[in-house]
């Protein structure tokens, strides 16, 4: 809310400057989001008044105007269209800097003295836009008729503007007032109230207002005045609205916006001539009705909608627009105005479903007090019968069943000092929770404190409500630190995390960076990626699985990725523009629906992918035939030291996936449990995605991986004493055998002795037969109890070699 | 003294003479082994003079013996210098030719590096766990039951309206991308028994354009104690502590009033700026503060709604952006760079130490 400080000193005196005052209401509770000073630049330009004007000697379009401001007594050159003898301008003298009305960006010139067309301008009358204003430059700026003349323009018109942010609980600070009435709680300064013509006065007509739907409409003032005359708002009055950043219109409507500015309560005011039967009627919305709203839109009602009609039609969205065919025009010469109360919930529904949010609206959906429709109501008729001076009230009536009461909250005066851990006077107590004008009284040695909640409070209804109000206007400088006492609650680690964390330091130190990329896949991704076997290894992913966002940020991704590794592909292009190698993984949540009504399941995974050169350019890689692209010996690789790490026996497999290279991608298993799958991706993928490199990728279950991984708690980790036996075993099979069933079979034949196992060579040719190759081991053989051997070795070869040939028909080559 | 001793005597001087003239040629190692083998070696001059001793007088045996000791003593004195200073000159030569050009590029292992978020999130677990606080995880998609009503947030309430709900398609329930870590101060009540001290790092999302300052995916830190004797001081305390850790051991924190459904009273907190020391400069937008996020007592609702006894016990919960606390401490001043995955960003953060 935009708030004029030369206008909020209209109820309440501040005697700081702007920016102490905005940082004092800031601390309480009520943030200045943005200070503006109007006027801090206008050195050198003051009130003048326009004594004369003539024309130029020597050019049509321009005019000479004698001009007066104190002392100073000039004859300006200008071409404004719209100045005139008697007018009070804003007059700029030689060294004024102005904006420059015909420069594209915002600039400033100094203004100087010079010749036009032969005559001198010793000075210039001012457009709004050249004082930074507003962006009107047709003609210059006209100030009212008792502008004083001589006085420097920035004491008459400067002004420091406040938007300050309301948060929904501060409704009763959604106003001018609102904010004096803060104010003077902060400042300890006295509130005025601003002039209110009493309606109580008039003989109330009961016919006036029939409430259909008291649910909806808590209270329903109407007044009825005659004797209007609809014309152009004083200069004061545009002047405010301006500021506060509402465009006038005429006297009416911009009276109704300003009481809604000051006091927060929105107003409406109907041509009364065009109120069929002359009465009000306030119902819910039936099939059929329509309205025309003030924007010339056709609005659709039902019957959760709140209406204003009269004896045959409909003339109101309550609460949020007005309707066209009841507009107040210029013709208008009695007015129906209504003050009223309508439920938050209802009209923020209204709002929601036709998409059309008002001032009006976005005030009543935050729940105002009911009791301020009757000041309101009266202030208003007060400034129409100020500037109307024909304008009298009829007829007015305030339908009000079920007045608002006032809250009352008992409480121990302790709580303060509980809440707050430092005890605050019971006299500061008095004095802050009196000045919020909620009547505390306390009784210390029961223990007690009572305040009544004024009716605008409406957040304040528990103990800890009115610790607050003491506390922010106290202010929280003061508070001491202090850090929790009494028993520290047992940290358990989270074992997830714990192993996130592992596998982050582990890829960091194999050499790849960290990414992290949005949640959410587009359709086409999740179809390249997930067709028949997914990516995230769980089978098939059935459509129903997806997790769908109804309102996704990006609409093209509105698909929770049930997978990492395609969501960082299109940045892997990216990178490669200025990157030779790009490594990078992922671990974060993916998302598997479980059926409607219930919360998806969100494993962690782990992707990886690779692409560009193996090595980073260096001198020592350059001799060795250039560079060699990254591929899935990269990723697996990392995988199989992971792997090692967490003593997790992953299975390799190869398996056919739609967006993978059908001869280079393996899935991953342990334990009978799917835990992941790695390849390289299809040429053809990996060119969709701009890259024309190998991409390599793997995605990864962590929460599976978790389960698998063995516990080592309470394990015996000890240097082995003895020196292991190392023995090399060349193993000739068939060209298809798989490596992985060789080492499988080659780790059990070895035995438990077995401490590392290293496949080393892999041969063909030579002297092998045809259709043959030979894979060579390097196994270490290590005992925690003795020395090995050499018997002990033979033995352990025979066994092995019996494995071999009896399961693979492999032969041992020496 | 007899002939035969005579003989020897005087094939002594020769060996000596011979032997000491050639040492003299000797230039390397091979020569040197050579000259070694031939003289004094197990096969070489001397021991075979020695050998042949048997041939002689018995009576000149002795005398001859000493004489061909001598010699090899003498010999082997004339040898030691030679041998050292030629292994002197073999190291010299090797040190020589191996000598390379220091200022050329060493041999680099690859390392990466962690994302600056995580390194962030790892750097406040330590921080506290030092305060005793656990970090505990939760899901990413929530219930509205968790995301709002337990929080004090209820159903058409103008406070729902401030946070842009990123909302599931589900016919069933309403189910959301939770737009806080603050669920888990539910869930957890809800799992543990006072006294509580629990942090909850992890994603949060919210519907919202994205700039350079905003982000619809972003990193949360939950914070929650709950206790019979929690105070704001407390809050205070704990916050002060974390600014000091993160910020330096100067630093101050300041808390304004501030409005959230689920604490009361609610403030903001801030840390005074480092860099001008709360004088006001280009980084805290001359303010000389830094806002880090929202906390507050734990609303009695909030407590009531997990079947805590608001009268029996107290709690405060804070929570702030990873994000930007790494942009206020990096002066990161784009905060899409951190889901970009762009290497040029994420390698620079491989020289810090977070
Ligand atoms: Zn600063």
């Amino acid at each position: 809310m935009k708030v004029s400080f030369r206008w909020l000193q209209d109820y309440v005196d501040i005697d700081v400057s702007p920016d102490v005052f905005a940082e004092r209401m800031t601390m309480a509770g009520l943030e200045a989001e943005k200070i503006e000073h109007i006027g801090d630049s206008w050195d050198n330009v003051f009130v003048g008044l326009v004594r004369g004007v003539s024309q130029h000697p020597d050019a049509d379009r321009l005019v000479l105007a004698d001009i007066e401001a104190g002392e100073h007594q000039l004859t300006v050159v200008t071409g404004a269209p719209n100045i005139a003898e008697g007018q009070k301008v804003a007059l700029a003298l030689a060294g004024a800097r102005l904006i420059d009305a015909y420069a594209d960006e915002l600039k400033y010139k100094t203004l100087k003295p010079g010749k036009i067309r032969g005559v001198m301008s010793e000075g210039m009358a001012c457009s709004e836009k050249e004082l930074g204003l507003s962006e009107e430059h047709e003609g210059i700026m006209i100030l009212e008729p008792d502008a004083p003349v001589g006085v420097p323009l920035k004491d008459h018109l400067g002004d420091t503007v406040i938007e300050f942010e309301i948060t929904p609980n501060l409704v009763h600070a959604f106003s001018m007032v609102g904010i004096a009435r803060e104010a003077s709680a902060v400042l300890d300064s006295d509130l005025r109230l601003p002039a209110v013509a009493d309606l109580s006065n008039h003989a109330s007509d009961d016919e006036l207002v029939m409430n259909d739907a008291p649910g909806l409409c808590r209270r329903y003032i109407g007044v009825v005045i005659e004797g209007i005359t609809v014309e152009p708002s004083p200069s004061w009055l545009t002047a405010r609205l301006t500021r506060a950043g509402v465009r006038p219109i005429n006297n009416l409507v911009d009276i109704t916006n300003y009481v809604m500015l000051e006091t927060g309560q929105p107003l409406h005011a109907f041509d009364r001539n065009l109120i069929e039967t002359g009465r009000i009627v306030v119902r819910r919305g039936r099939v059929g009705d329509q309205i025309e709203t003030l924007d010339h839109r056709i609005r659709d009602v039902d019957e959760s909608t709140l209406l204003i009609a009269d004896g045959q039609k409909t003339v109101a969205l309550a609460g949020i627009m007005g309707g066209v065919d009841s507009e107040v025009v210029d013709s208008t010469t009695s007015i129906l105005l209504e003050s009223a109360h309508f439920d938050m919930v209802n009209v923020r529904h209204t709002s929601r479903r036709l998409k059309l949010r008002t001032d009006a609206s976005t005030r009543f959906e935050r729940g105002i007090d009911p009791e301020l429709a009757r000041s309101a109501a009266q202030r208003a008729v007060r400034l129409i019968l100020d500037l109307c001076p024909d304008a009298r009230v009829v007829a007015w009536n305030d339908t009000y069943p079920a007045p608002v009461e006032q809250r009352t909250v008992a409480m121990p005066f302790s709580r303060i000092e509980r809440v707050l851990g430092i005890p605050v006077e019971a006299d500061t107590v008095l004095d802050v929770l009196t000045r919020l004008e909620m009547q505390p009284t306390i009784d210390e040695e029961n223990d007690s404190l009572t305040v009544h909640v004024p009716t605008w409070r409406s957040d304040i209804s528990i103990p800890e409500d009115v610790v607050e109000e003491v506390a922010r206007i106290v202010g929280y400088t003061e508070l001491p630190a202090t850090l929790p006492t009494g028993t520290t609650p047992v940290v358990e680690r989270d074992p997830l995390f714990l192993l996130e964390r592992f596998i982050r330091r582990t890829l960091v130190s194999a050499g790849l960076y960290e990414g992290r990329s949005y949640a959410t896949l587009s359709d086409a991704d999740v179809d390249q990626w997930s067709t028949t076997t997914s990516i995230s290894l769980t089978g098939e992913i059935p459509s129903s699985n997806l997790v769908r966002l109804r309102n996704p940020v990006n609409s093209e991704r509105p698909i929770l990725r049930p997978a990492i590794v395609p969501s960082l592909l299109d940045d892997i292009a990216t990178n490669l523009k200025h990157q030779t190698q790009v490594k990078l993984f992922e671990v974060a949540h993916v998302y598997s629906g479980t059926g409607e009504g219930e919360l998806p399941d969100e494993p962690s995974h782990l992707a990886i992918v690779m692409a560009g050169h193996r090595h980073e350019l260096s001198r020592f890689e350059a001799g060795s035939g250039g560079h060699d692209e990254l591929d899935f010996w990269d990723v697996k690789g990392v995988l199989d030291t992971l792997f090692d790490r967490l003593r997790v026996p992953a299975t390799y497999k190869p398996v056919e996936h739609p967006a993978l290279h059908p001869g280079r991608t393996s899935q991953i298993t342990c334990a009978g449990q799917a835990l992941g799958i790695v390849g390289e991706a299809h040429p053809r993928i990996a060119t969709g995605y701009g890259i024309e490199q190998r991409l390599s990728v793997a995605e990864i279950d962590v929460t599976v991986l978790m389960a698998l991984r063995p516990d080592l708690d309470g394990m015996q980790i000890t240097a082995d004493q003895y020196l292991p036996a190392e023995q090399d075993f060349s193993i000739v099979v068939d060209n298809d055998a798989e490596a992985g069933r060789v080492e499988e079979i080659l780790r059990r034949g070895a035995g438990p002795l077995v401490t590392d196992l290293v496949l080393f060579d892999v041969y063909q040719g030579g002297n092998l037969e045809p259709g043959k190759k030979s894979l060579t081991f390097r196994v270490t053989f290590t005992a925690p109890d003795r020395a090995l051997t050499d018997k002990e070795l033979a033995k352990n070869r025979t066994r092995i070699e019996r494995a071999l040939s009896n399961e693979l028909g492999a032969s041992l080559r020496s | 003294m007899t002939d035969g001793s005579h003989g020897l005597s005087a094939r002594i001087n020769e060996v000596r003479e011979q032997a000491i003239e050639e040492l003299k040629s000797v230039s390397d190692g091979e020569t040197l082994r050579d000259w070694e083998r031939k003289w004094i070696g197990p096969k070489g001059e001397i021991t075979s003079m020695l050998r042949s001793l048997g041939s002689l007088a018995k009576e000149d045996r002795p005398a001859a013996g000493r004489d061909a000791q001598a010699l090899r003593s003498k010999l082997e004195a004339a040898f030691t210098p030679v041998q050292e200073l030629i292994e002197r000159q073999q190291m010299e030569r090797r040190l020589a030719e191996e000598s390379i050009d220091v200022t050329l590029p060493g041999r680099r292992p690859d390392i990466g590096a962690a994302h600056p978020i995580s390194a962030m999130i790892d750097e406040l677990i330590e921080i506290f766990a030092h305060l005793g606080f656990q970090a505990v995880f939760g899901p990413e998609v929530e219930t509205g039951r968790y995301n709002f009503d337990l929080l004090n947030i209820p159903a058409d309430h103008p406070a729902r309206d401030v946070w842009d709900t990123i909302i599931i398609d589900d016919p069933a329930a309403e189910i959301v991308m939770r737009t806080h870590t603050s669920p888990m101060q539910a869930r957890t009540m809800e799992r543990l028994d006072p006294p509580i001290r629990v942090i909850v790092p992890g994603r949060s999302y919210r519907y919202e354009a994205q700039d350079a300052s905003h982000e619809w995916m972003f990193t949360q830190l939950e914070g929650l104690a709950v206790d019979t004797n929690i105070t704001m001081t407390d809050l205070k305390g704990v916050l002060q502590e974390l600014a000091r850790q993160l910020f330096g051991p100067e630093r101050r924190v300041r808390l304004r009033c501030d409005f959230f459904p689920f604490v009361e009273p609610g403030v903001d907190f801030a840390v005074d700026c480092a860099i001008c020391n709360g004088k006001g400069c280009r980084v805290c937008k001359h303010s000389g503060w830094l806002e880090m996020g929202g906390a507050g007592m734990v609303h009695p609702n909030v407590l009531r709604g997990v079947g805590y006894d608001p009268e029996k016990y107290t709690g405060f919960a804070f929570g702030l952006g990873f994000e930007r606390l790494v942009m206020m401490k990096y002066g990161v001043d784009d905060i899409r760079a951190f889901n970009g995955n762009d290497l040029r960003f994420l390698k620079k953060f491989a020289t810090v130490t977070i």
